[in-house]
């Protein structure tokens, strides 16, 4: 088979290609620039590592082999890990309700008004702009320390997460049968109950497991700072130098992050159907 | 019922300094099928976007069974508008609800807000209704499986019958049928012209297909470049008007 012969068209434009090579420079020099900045500014010195492997050695070796007394590690770092969980599962259930709210008034689609939306977003920007961990604090000082102020951290911070997630995905899709119930003659209650709302359940329950997920892990951090959990017993082995105990509690940690993580990968398996 | 039951005088609407709509007068009678035809760009689906107030028009009276909507608002507005339904190409049903539920949204408007939250509160009379309107749709056997689960076809039928769950007396279709096959479009047309002949709404339907309006509507409207171009019974209607209406979208693909 012999070659076509060709009309030889030009096939790369002209002008364009040598401007989107300039553009391209610029970028990858602002990059360049910008880490060279965060390098400073980290104190990122790999020869630190280098030269201190040692004493990292050193308190792996300690935690070799984990702990694996039943009474003294295993069983309390299980009733632990549990209150990490319900720590975990109360954060993301309980803050529905207003996640939901602040979602729907603060989605273009479904808020009423423009200073609806943009009050609603504040809010929703205000709790995802404040660390859980300060949530924390501030809710000891009410309650008093323990797994509590914990829940009442998540609530609060996942609310602001949440509420974002959800209402960007009312946002993406189809607004054809709101607009449809509009023209029927439905109030904004009614269209975001019947068209808004079912047509985003599948993206929904994602997110919230998602969320479930994260504020497992997050609960765990709560624990350190005294909300109670596994966390709080992973601080307390560092403190008393039991690194076996801590070795044995971050394996049980391991195994609950995967479960979770196993558990909501099955839910939104199941829902995509 | 005296007069038409859709009455539109002088209509106009610009978009960006464009005219799309350049006085268009028109009118349906109860128990009449009308056709909106004209090459893409035309004005036909803005006219009825017009009427049923999701576009705002610059100019021109929409009277819906003797009230005109322009000199309403609010509350009796939405009412008077209630009186006409609208049937989508992209037919706009919520797909993971079935097809019963989706009915019953056509009656949100005479259901309180708390009962309409979801459709475990629905009423019983709602329920009911909306069953008897699938059923006249020919889909009462399908009624709770789920929208995603039925044809392009079945899907703009539960649509037509979401419009009957409204009681509209007028129905406004903007291609209803231009996503669908040829048979499946061929049943929604003959629904359509059912609902006008056997039920005696006012039915106005946007067509792309010429050959649709004259087998099942009564009257055809020629718009060309926002213009009404003619208005007559389809019996009168030659391949010379549609020629002339058509040239534009010729033009286009020469």
């Amino acid at each position: 088979m012999s070659a076509p012969t060709l009309k030889r068209l030009p096939t790369r434009p002209a002008l364009r290609g040598r401007k989107r090579w300039l553009s391209w420079t610029v970028v990858a020099a602002v990059v360049v620039f910008l880490h060279v900045l965060a390098i400073q500014g980290t104190d990122f010195q790999p020869q630190l590592l280098v030269d201190g492997w040692k004493g990292m050695a050193q308190f792996l070796a300690d935690a070799f082999p984990p702990d694996l007394s039943w009474e003294k590690t295993i069983k309390p770092g299980l009733d632990a890990t549990l209150v990490t969980l319900w720590i975990g599962l109360l954060g993301t259930t309980f803050s529905i309700p207003t996640a939901l709210l602040l979602a729907v008034l603060g989605a273009r689609t479904t808020s009423p008004a423009g200073w609806v939306y943009q009050l609603a977003r504040a809010v929703l920007s205000f709790f995802r702009a404040v660390p859980d961990i300060v949530f924390a604090l501030i809710f000891v000082t009410a309650v008093g320390l323990g797994p509590f102020p914990g829940v009442l951290a998540l609530i609060c911070h996942n609310t602001g997460v949440m509420g974002k997630l959800w209402a960007e995905a009312m946002e993406e899709i189809d607004s054809g049968p709101q607009e449809a119930l509009r023209a029927a003659g439905a109030n904004r209650v009614q269209q975001v109950a019947n068209a808004t709302l079912p047509m985003v359940v599948p993206q929904f329950v994602g997110l919230l497991l998602y969320r479930f997920d994260v504020n497992v892990r997050s609960s765990l951090v709560l624990g350190l700072v005294g909300a109670g959990g596994i966390g709080l017993l992973i601080n307390q082995s560092i403190k008393t130098f039991r690194f076996d105990a801590m070795l044995t509690h971050i394996i049980i940690v391991l195994v609950l992050i995967i479960v979770v993580d196993q558990f909501s990968a099955f839910v939104r398996k199941r829902l995509a159907v | 019922m005296n007069g038409p039951l859709l009455e539109v005088t002088s209509l106009a609407k610009s978009f960006g300094g464009r005219k799309v709509l350049d006085g268009v007068d028109f009118s349906v009678a109860a128990g009449e099928l009308v056709a909106f035809l004209g090459a893409n760009g035309s004005g036909k689906s803005t006219t009825l976007r017009c009427v049923m107030g999701i576009t705002e028009p610059d100019a021109g009276t929409i009277k819906l069974g003797g009230q005109d909507l322009g000199l309403l608002q609010g509350r009796s507005l939405q009412q008077a508008r209630g009186r006409a339904a609208m049937i989508f190409q992209k037919i706009h049903l919520v797909p993971r609800r079935t097809a019963l539920e989706n009915v019953c949204t056509g009656a949100l408007s005479r259901m309180s807000t708390g009962r309409s939250l979801s459709p475990l509160f629905f009423p019983d009379p709602v329920l009911e209704e909306a069953m008897d309107c699938l059923d006249r749709v020919g889909l009462a056997d399908r009624a709770h499986d789920r929208v995603s689960r039925l044809s392009g076809g079945q899907q703009q039928r539960v649509a037509v019958a979401r419009a009957l769950c409204q009681r509209a007396d007028v129905v406004l279709a903007d291609e209803p049928v231009s996503a669908l096959d040829p048979h499946a479009a061929e049943q929604v047309m003959q629904l359509l012209a059912g609902l006008a002949h056997e039920h005696g709404l006012a039915v106005a339907a946007v067509l792309h297909q010429p050959d649709l309006a004259l087998r099942h509507a009564d009257r055809a409207i020629g718009l060309m470049d926002g213009r009404m171009v003619f208005d007559s019974p389809v019996t009168g209607l030659g391949t010379a008007e549609l020629d002339h209406l058509y040239a534009p979208d010729r033009r286009l693909a020469a």
